[in-house]
């Protein structure tokens, strides 16, 4: 129900609100995007990943080379580069995923530093700090009724994203309630237990991580094509760290968290007009209290306050927090 | 505690920034400014010990990576607030001084560094093995509940071990301070070099650690030379992995990670 109306909102949002906000809501979208690509391998399957930055840029890079250089139009450019980010994130996938624990959190960081740096130094490939421009919108499609779809402006392209939103926030939806959705919240309660109950942990969680790849590698196919131009500051790590933020703030390990969490702390800064640099600051400092004082997010928290309505007495026992 | 605390590498960047102000705005002695900053990262280990790390100790432990993610955060965001995103040159008398032995041209700050570094090493290896509170540092990290049986106060200990890293973090960055360049993003690739520097070498042995870091040392200008500095940092992170797969325990490594 509440998924009904916010659906709503968000679709009527932009008749309201002015181009800027519009514009905005759709950054919010795509970031949104990234965080569920976050919530699927950290939320559901408990492993803290930090190189979604990684994806992120090598999903806009990758959709730019191939559209730019390459002179492909935008679809097949589009798939390409969703593929490219899932191979990168299965490859990089298989060492990192044997590592339990901080190695494997300090091998997602390293990959994301690194990733950020060859970006930007690979100049003959990507432009480095210049930058790579001539993104196509998406190619406009022909309408039975005559006449064109076309994404030049900004509420078409608004729409667009937003159907990949919703798009990739369903098939994450029914990835997490199938089968192989419980075998990764199985794995991340209790690796062991789920091994000695036949579970090959192992292919579960690169199957997680790779889809979660794909799903940040999207977002940043997405942003390109929105963007006209990308940067390599797309895949610097305190990216990754920003989406963490969001996604605790809002909930991890719960549908709408990333949402949640993106609109807010995205919302704020730009409520309050602050320059960007404050931006890691102001992040940082939000996460802090929230891994302190309320680690399930502002989701979770939420319900776990409606589950006690019912129950006078004393708080569950369990866990303190975490996916 | 066995949480790698991610924002080691920005406490030494603080650090720099620290004696960076000290000695040029202030006209401070550099060698003052060395011991003040030690302390004073040592005083905001204590502190922020206790304000994030303390409270959140028997949360899952992916709360506490996260927490020093933020503080990460927190510090490189505050760092391009407060100190501007120009670099800084830390200039010292001596600083572009060259000292010639041999044939060999060397920066006189970087022999201070060595010496320095070789000081500090072989004051944290006695500090470890022959006194008590090293001894009962030793047995926390090994076996944290059979040091609880034996009476030590493992959050002390802990909190302790907490505070020396962070002060040697203080030391690291007013020492090589004068020999880089200033730069509020300059904590991140030593962090991943260190990192990889006690995978390699092995965790719990001091003596691995520095091996590795040496060795990872020599890799990395080696890889400078032939490629690029950028790339260097590729082959420093190879290494790292390919140690974490074929031989977790690192070179001199006393303990594997418990799952």
């Amino acid at each position: 129900m509440a998924w009904l109306l916010g659906l709503t909102a968000v679709i009527l949002a932009p008749l309201f609100i002015g181009e800027y906000l519009t514009s905005i809501l759709l950054l919010i979208a795509i970031l949104s995007i990234m965080g569920i690509g976050l919530n699927l391998i950290y939320g559901y399957t408990g492993q803290l990943s930090i190189a979604q930055s990684a994806f992120l840029g090598i999903g806009a890079y990758a959709f730019g080379l191939i559209a730019v250089r390459l002179h492909l139009g935008f679809w097949p450019s589009f798939f390409a580069a969703t593929i490219i980010s899932g191979v990168f994130g299965f490859l990089i996938g298989i060492p990192a995923l044997k590592l339990r624990g901080p190695y494997f959190v300090l091998v997602t960081l390293g990959f994301a530093a690194i990733v950020g740096v060859i970006i930007l130094a690979w100049v003959d490939l990507t432009g480095g700090a210049n930058g790579m421009g001539g993104m196509p919108r998406p190619s406009p499609i022909p309408l039975p009724w005559g006449g064109q779809l076309r994404f030049d402006s900004l509420l078409s392209i608004y729409y667009f994203i937003l159907f990949f939103l919703v798009l990739i926030a369903s098939i994450s939806h029914r990835v997490v309630h199938s089968l192989v959705g419980k075998t990764f919240t199985a794995i991340s309660q209790d690796e062991n237990l789920a091994e000695s109950l036949g579970i090959n942990a192992f292919s579960k969680k690169l199957l997680s991580f790779t889809i979660s790849a794909m799903f940040t590698g999207v977002a940043g196919a997405l942003y390109a094509s929105y963007n006209a131009v990308i940067s390599p500051d797309l895949a610097y790590f305190t990216r990754s760290m920003d989406t963490l933020a969001y996604l605790i703030v809002g909930g991890v390990g719960t549908m709408a968290g990333p949402l949640v969490g993106t609109f807010v702390l995205m919302a704020i800064p730009e409520a309050l007009q602050v320059v960007p640099y404050l931006k890691t600051l102001i992040n940082g400092i939000i996460l802090l209290l929230f891994i302190i004082f309320l680690p399930k997010g502002i989701v979770g928290g939420f319900k776990t306050f409606v589950s006690r309505q019912g129950k006078p007495g004393k708080p569950e026992r369990g866990e303190d927090g975490g996916p | 505690m066995n949480v790698p605390n991610f924002a080691q590498g920005h406490l030494y960047m603080v650090a720099a920034f620290l004696g960076f102000y000290m000695v040029m705005s202030y006209a401070m002695n550099y060698w003052l400014a060395l011991v003040l900053a030690t302390f004073a990262l040592g005083f905001v280990g204590f502190i922020v010990y206790f304000v994030v790390f303390y409270p959140i100790r028997n949360a899952p432990e992916v709360n506490l990576f996260v927490a020093s993610m933020a503080l990460l955060m927190i510090l490189e965001g505050g760092a391009l607030c407060f100190f501007g995103t120009e670099t800084k040159w830390f200039l010292i008398p001596w600083a572009r001084g060259v000292l010639s032995l041999g044939g060999v041209c060397l920066q006189v700050q970087r022999l201070i560094v060595i010496a320095g570094t070789l000081v500090v090493i072989t004051a944290l290896q006695l500090f470890i093995k022959k006194t008590s509170i090293g001894a009962a540092l030793e047995a926390t990290a090994q076996h944290r509940e059979g040091a609880l049986l034996c009476g030590i106060k493992v959050s002390r200990v802990s909190a302790i071990a907490f505070v020396v890293g962070t002060a040697l973090a203080g030391i690291a960055g007013v020492l090589i301070g004068p020999a880089v360049l200033l730069m509020p993003t300059m904590g991140m690739g030593p962090l991943l070099v260190a990192f990889s520097a006690i995978i390699f070498g092995g965790l719990g042995s001091i003596g691995g650690a520095v091996v590795g870091a040496l060795l990872l040392g020599l890799v990395e200008s080696l890889a400078s030379g032939y490629f690029s500095a950028i790339y260097s940092l590729i082959f420093v992170f190879g290494i790292m992995i390919v140690t974490l797969l074929l031989r977790p325990r690192g070179l001199f490594g006393r303990e594997v990670w418990r799952p």
